[in-house]
């Protein structure tokens, strides 16, 4: 199972069969049994046949349109869930609930410690690094989180170790040619953070997936409030993962040099940086790689990889929420 | 109560297997198919194709709508036979039986309903199970007709107040297709963890 990125601008996707055909130029480009398909990503522009468009529907499978910079441009969904119990209690801790407090502490301190496991991990292999005082902030950030009962107040936090980890990422990049000073949106200007961006969008359309699976309304979270259009409970349980997959797989594709400053482009003007078309293929190529990457779950205490582990993460939520399991534990790994 | 509220008979089934995936199929509307629900959607592909005709002295009818105003029971028979006047259903089921007694419970809440609709009384039905090609004989004694009625109060109430029974984690929760959304060991598991500080 995996999610087709369709990369090609101007592509035809069609279906034979049982089959997901792209085509581009009157060549065949791209040929999956739908069986194997459980998301697709179309960057840029494509054309799709009615009869893909049903079949995926009928399948269940979601497809996303991304702006060839990765920003986000809306989605074809799939018929919701049946299962009005997971949106009803979702809906009933909406707010300043005991169990709102209790999940976004999750989401806080899942994110806030897999920061904190980062960098500890990567001045233990390059003791060269300054890491000591973020990391101390980092600490004092998650300390409060399971006795902060105000979600603001944890919107503090999350802040405040996110600035801290944010400060000292430069020293993460070992590659020269690229340097980060502060995380830059709407647009990023720097090749750095285009990465950054263009991951965690892939993520969100990962994570709104999963909860899409287990019958949540997307659009209404906890820890992001409410506003038009924006999937609030995917970014909600995406915090915890930002750091693993996509700050793992852009650190890599730098330190590593399999993405080079000519695989940037800057627009003139707005000096929005994005990748090439070959540059975003290999960004996909890793971000694919890593979803696909296995680790024990500390939970299940089983193996488990990144994809299966969207859904798992959104399982326990909804088991939190209909009070099936006392505690919504995070994917928190050292 | 209106006709929203009639109970499936399959759900009957489901409920003697577990409640609680009685309630995610039925309540929730959660359905994911494995290896055993497809075999048994090809079996009843050829088996629900509506049709009469008759075996030498038996009258044979084949996917009918069953129904019962008393117990509010709908559902569709996969068999219903005729032999010297007498009514009875037959149930196909892939496999062989089960350890289970929930087919019995179709069969009798089947039997109920052709009661209802023929005015005669049912004493026997049938199981074919696929896999061995034999049918085997459901007596529908007291016993099984007050299990199959107190069964079909438990599902009326789970309907109606949609509360969800507890999953827990048993032999046949290794059967069963919707082992990756219930995760029954996960309870014990979330209780057991701790979180690396």
């Amino acid at each position: 199972m995996g999610t087709v990125y369709i990369t090609q601008e101007d592509a035809f996707i069609g279906k034979t069969d049982e089959r997901l055909h792209v085509k581009f130029d009157k060549k065949t480009i791209l040929d999956v049994p739908l069986i194997k398909i459980d998301g697709v990503v179309v960057l840029g522009r494509a054309t799709i046949s009615p009869a893909a468009i049903s079949e995926l529907l009928e399948r269940h499978i979601p497809l996303t349109f991304l702006a060839e910079t990765g920003r986000y441009l809306g989605r074809l969904e799939p018929e919701v869930s049946k299962n009005i119990f997971v949106r009803k209690a979702q809906w009933q801790a909406a707010g300043e609930s005991v169990q709102a407090i209790h999940v976004v502490q999750g989401f806080v301190r899942g994110k806030l410690k897999n920061y904190r496991n980062m960098l500890i991990r990567r001045q233990r292999e390059f003791p060269d690094l300054d890491l000591a005082a973020y990391i101390t902030r980092l600490e004092q950030a998650i300390a409060p989180i399971d006795t902060t009962n105000s979600i603001n107040s944890l919107r503090g936090l999350e802040g405040a170790g996110s600035a801290a980890y944010f400060s000292c990422f430069h020293q993460l990049i070992r590659a020269t040619e690229f340097t980060f000073t502060t995380r830059s949106r709407r647009p990023p200007t720097d090749p750095v953070n285009s990465l950054l961006s263009f991951g965690y969008s892939l993520l969100r359309h990962d994570i709104q997936g999963a909860i899409d699976i287990v019958g949540f309304d997307p659009y209404l979270g906890y820890l992001h409030c409410e506003r038009y259009g924006r999937p609030a409970l995917a970014l909600d349980l995406m915090e915890e993962f930002r750091p693993l997959i996509v700050d793992a797989v852009v650190l890599s594709a730098l330190n590593k040099r399999l993405l080079t400053s000519a695989e940037f482009v800057t627009e003139p003007l707005s000096h929005a940086v994005s990748l090439t078309w070959e540059g975003r293929k290999t960004f996909l190529r890793l971000y694919a790689q890593k979803k696909q990457s296995e680790f024990k779950h500390p939970v299940l205490g089983r193996k488990c990889s990144y994809q299966e582990a969207f859904e798992l993460q959104a399982r326990l939520l909804a088991k939190y929420l209909m009070g099936e399991i006392e505690k919504y534990p995070p994917l928190v790994l050292k | 109560m209106d006709d929203l509220e009639y109970i499936p008979i399959a759900a009957l089934n489901q409920y003697g297997y577990c409640q609680h995936r009685c309630w995610r199929m039925f309540c929730a509307g959660e359905f994911l198919d494995n290896q055993y629900t497809i075999e048994g959607t090809s079996l009843h592909d050829r088996v629900h194709t509506l049709g009469e005709g008759s075996r030498e002295e038996t009258w044979q009818i084949r996917a009918i709508w069953l129904k019962s105003e008393r117990y509010k029971l709908i559902g569709k028979a996969d068999l219903i036979e005729v032999e010297n006047g007498q009514w009875y259903p037959v149930e196909y089921k892939r496999g062989c039986k089960g350890e289970w007694d929930n087919d019995e419970l179709q069969v009798c809440a089947q039997a109920l309903c052709l009661e209802e609709m023929t005015g005669q009384s049912i004493s026997n039905g049938y199981i074919y199970y696929a896999h061995s090609h034999q049918r085997q004989l459901v007596e529908i004694t007291n016993q099984l007709r007050q299990n199959a009625i107190a069964t079909i109060q438990a599902v009326q109430t789970l309907l109606m107040t949609g509360e969800m029974p507890k999953a827990v984690k048993t032999k046949r929760c290794d059967g069963c297709s919707l082992f990756s959304r219930c995760l029954p060991g996960v309870v014990d598991k979330v209780g057991r963890y701790q979180e690396a500080t």
